[in-house]
């Protein structure tokens, strides 16, 4: 990319060179500082991010759009730590993620952040109820309090009922309901969606972004990442990514 | 880095981050439990849900398994018989033959053919020269057909003894009737006392008073039963009690004085053994010298029931030997097997584990997982052929007659070494899963 484009932020103030990397900012819940990811693909040395800066305060509800091959992707495995960053520094919550290995970014994962995926991703053996209770087993958290916390979550999306029901005895719009409990069950920092209404109906999504809103509205930070213009205009902040940089940071809420 | 000094996101996310933390440090101990405890139930229910595979990934654990318990058991009660058989007769006893109990091979049998007989003389001079022995007596074996009125049973071992201390010397006592006296069988009258066998083969299974008196026929000679012995039980299914005893002088009458005899030598206690089996060796040699051609040959066979003790012993290391090769073959083929079905596993569930990493699961969490899986196929399996093992054997004691002896060690050795199995064979597959990059596997179909 040229070194000409400007990357506007209005919320945030854009950090462009290495050296002023100036690490954590305290305000924000999510702090990246200058993010590269660079991919060894045989001799060639490919960049899939380069120089990523943002900041995202607690509470925010924020979408990042961008097409196929964007970088969005990438970007979407750095937040929710499930990848470090070739270069820069990810501040989640306080905590330099960039730097830690698999199993602190394993323990960071289940602690801080929430995931809700395209295809729901919930164990086909397993009732809602254990699908929720998941998070906490690897939390170590004790079976009676676990059974609690994992009932207030799907009680929280309205799941009580089918709660002793596998995935494949619930709708598509049930089962992203059961996902989203248990993004939520470890009262995680951030919940972070990847296309969670791609594989529903009109009508079933408007409902899961309903319920989005809703979290929202009750303190969560909401981070969805999506090519559908439609859901990234619910959100009160787009990021869009192309290029593997940031074009636009707009706050449209 | 740490937290910087000043205080951060707010009253809300300072106090759940310390209840996290919290929760976190108070569930420590619990952790490991409920993580085994869900790898537990994981690996139940994906058994359950591949019926057939796990059935065949069982059989090879199973037959290792089965083969060992079947066999140790089998071999554990033949023990009980053999030291119970053994411990009537004592280790108090010894013989004097010339032929040992056990011929190895055709050259030994046409050398100790070459011996001189061993005769009542022989005998006599034993009982007149040692001093350290208790009881001297003889016997000669014979094999017969033995009949009364219409009825008639094969194969019955006819033994000549004299004097009547040879029943002692062979442990057996009077059930009903009487022994001969010494002056009936110096006479060699046509008398003789019965094994119980011979009740129920001849006399239907009719009690001991009424065949007291009795006339039976022993290859074509005429015996009066006047005693009937009590029950000895039966070794390997051959019985002890299918026996005539007849006095040694009637039993020359009929078969002829010109057969080796075999004598017997009883000591009072099992100390004595070794200085009344000198005596009577130096007693021996004097008797024999050599056997003509073969100055190496003693010329006679001194045997305890060692020898028998040490056949059986050494037939059974061996058995041992050859079952520990094939248990541990299709042990080894059961854990490739059970390696294979968890590589396939691990294939297949690739999915699952970027699921499971991407909300928290650590390596060691997945690799705990798919090592309990591993080894509850194959202590599930062991567990399995120790029951079938137990039941083999059951069988086979039921079949040949024999007690039953169920040893917990075994089982619990026949479970823990299969779960060995598993460790070993579930080691690499749940490696491997613990290493998937949560990305990757998450985008597995």
């Amino acid at each position: 990319m040229s070194s000409n484009v400007t990357v506007a932020s209005p919320v945030e103030n854009m950090i462009q060179a290495k050296t002023e990397v100036t690490g954590n900012d305290p305000k924000s819940l999510i702090s990246m500082r200058n993010i590269w990811k660079t991919y060894q693909m045989g001799t060639e040395k490919v960049h899939a991010l380069h120089g990523v800066s943002f900041d995202i305060p607690r509470g925010e509800y924020i979408a990042i759009i961008g097409p196929s091959g964007s970088g969005k992707s990438t970007l979407m495995n750095l937040i929710g730590c499930l990848d470090t960053p070739s270069e820069g520094e990810y501040w989640l919550n306080s905590k330099n993620v960039s730097e830690m290995d698999d199993d602190e970014l394993a323990r960071i994962r289940n602690q801080e952040v929430g995931f809700v995926f395209q295809t729901f991703n919930l164990l086909a053996r397993a009732t809602a109820l254990h699908n929720v209770e998941l998070p906490l087993i690897y939390g170590g958290v004790g079976s009676s309090q676990r059974h609690d916390m994992a009932k207030k979550a799907l009680a929280a999306v309205d799941l009580t009922e089918r709660m002793l029901h596998k995935p494949n005895e619930l709708s598509g719009g049930q089962r992203q309901r059961v996902a989203i409990a248990r993004a939520l069950v470890n009262h995680p920092s951030i919940l972070l969606a990847d296309e969670p209404t791609g594989a529903l109906d009109t009508h079933t999504s408007m409902e899961i972004m309903d319920l989005f809103e809703r979290l929202h509205e009750q303190g969560n930070t909401i981070i969805i990442v999506t090519h559908e213009p439609d859901i990234a205009a619910r959100a009160h902040r787009v990021i869009s990514i192309r290029d593997g940089q940031i074009e636009k940071d707009d706050r449209i809420r | 880095m740490e937290r910087s000094g000043v205080p951060t996101d707010g009253p809300l996310s300072n106090t759940s981050t310390r209840a996290g933390l919290l929760a976190r440090v108070r569930s420590l101990p619990l952790f490991k439990l409920t993580a085994i405890w869900e790898a537990f139930r994981v690996a139940t229910a994906s058994l359950r849900s591949n019926k057939l595979r796990t059935l065949l990934t069982l059989t090879g654990i199973v037959v290792g398994v089965t083969a060992v318990i079947a066999v140790v058991t089998i071999i554990k009660g033949l023990d009980k018989t053999v030291a119970q058989t053994f411990s009537s007769q004592g280790s108090t006893v010894f013989t004097i033959s010339k032929n040992p109990q056990i011929i190895k091979s055709r050259e030994d049998f046409i050398k100790f053919n070459r011996r001189k007989d061993v005769t009542h003389e022989d005998a006599g001079t034993i009982r007149r020269l040692c001093t350290e022995c208790w009881r001297v007596g003889i016997a000669a074996n014979a094999v017969e057909e033995v009949k009364h009125a219409d009825q008639k049973a094969e194969s019955v071992r006819i033994r000549g003894v004299d004097p009547i201390t040879m029943f002692d010397i062979d442990g057996v006592s009077i059930d009903a009737g009487r022994i001969w006296t010494e002056g009936e069988g110096d006479s060699g009258r046509d008398i003789c006392v019965v094994g119980p066998d011979i009740l129920k083969n001849l006399f239907n299974d009719a009690s001991a008073d009424r065949a007291l008196g009795e006339e039976i026929r022993v290859g074509g000679r005429p015996y009066t039963i006047i005693g009937v012995l009590e029950p000895l039980g039966s070794i390997f299914g051959f019985s002890r009690d299918n026996v005539v005893y007849i006095p040694y002088s009637t039993y020359q009458k009929a078969y002829g004085a010109r057969r080796s005899l075999v004598v017997f030598i009883q000591v009072p206690d099992a100390d004595q053994l070794e200085p009344a089996e000198d005596q009577v060796r130096t007693i021996m040699h004097n008797r024999r010298g050599h056997t003509q051609d073969d100055p190496d040959d003693e010329g006679f066979s001194l045997e305890t029931q060692d020898v028998f003790l040490n056949l059986y012993g050494s037939a059974t290391s061996n058995i041992y030997i050859v079952t520990i090769g094939v248990a541990a073959v299709s042990l080894v083929v059961g854990g490739i097997v059970v390696m294979n079905i968890m590589l396939v596993s691990v294939t297949e569930r690739t999915k699952e584990i970027g699921i499971r990493k991407a909300i928290g699961a650590r390596k060691k969490d997945i690799l705990t997982q798919f090592l309990i899986e591993a080894v509850t196929v194959t202590a599930i399996g062991g567990a399995v052929g120790v029951g079938t093992g137990f039941g083999l054997a059951y069988v086979i004691s039921a079949l040949i007659g024999f007690p039953l002896l169920i040893s917990v060690t075994s089982a619990v050795l026949g479970v823990g070494v299969s779960s060995i199995v598993g460790i070993v064979s579930g080691l690499w597959p749940a490696w491997r899963a613990s290493k998937l990059d949560p990305i990757e596997a998450l985008r597995a179909e």
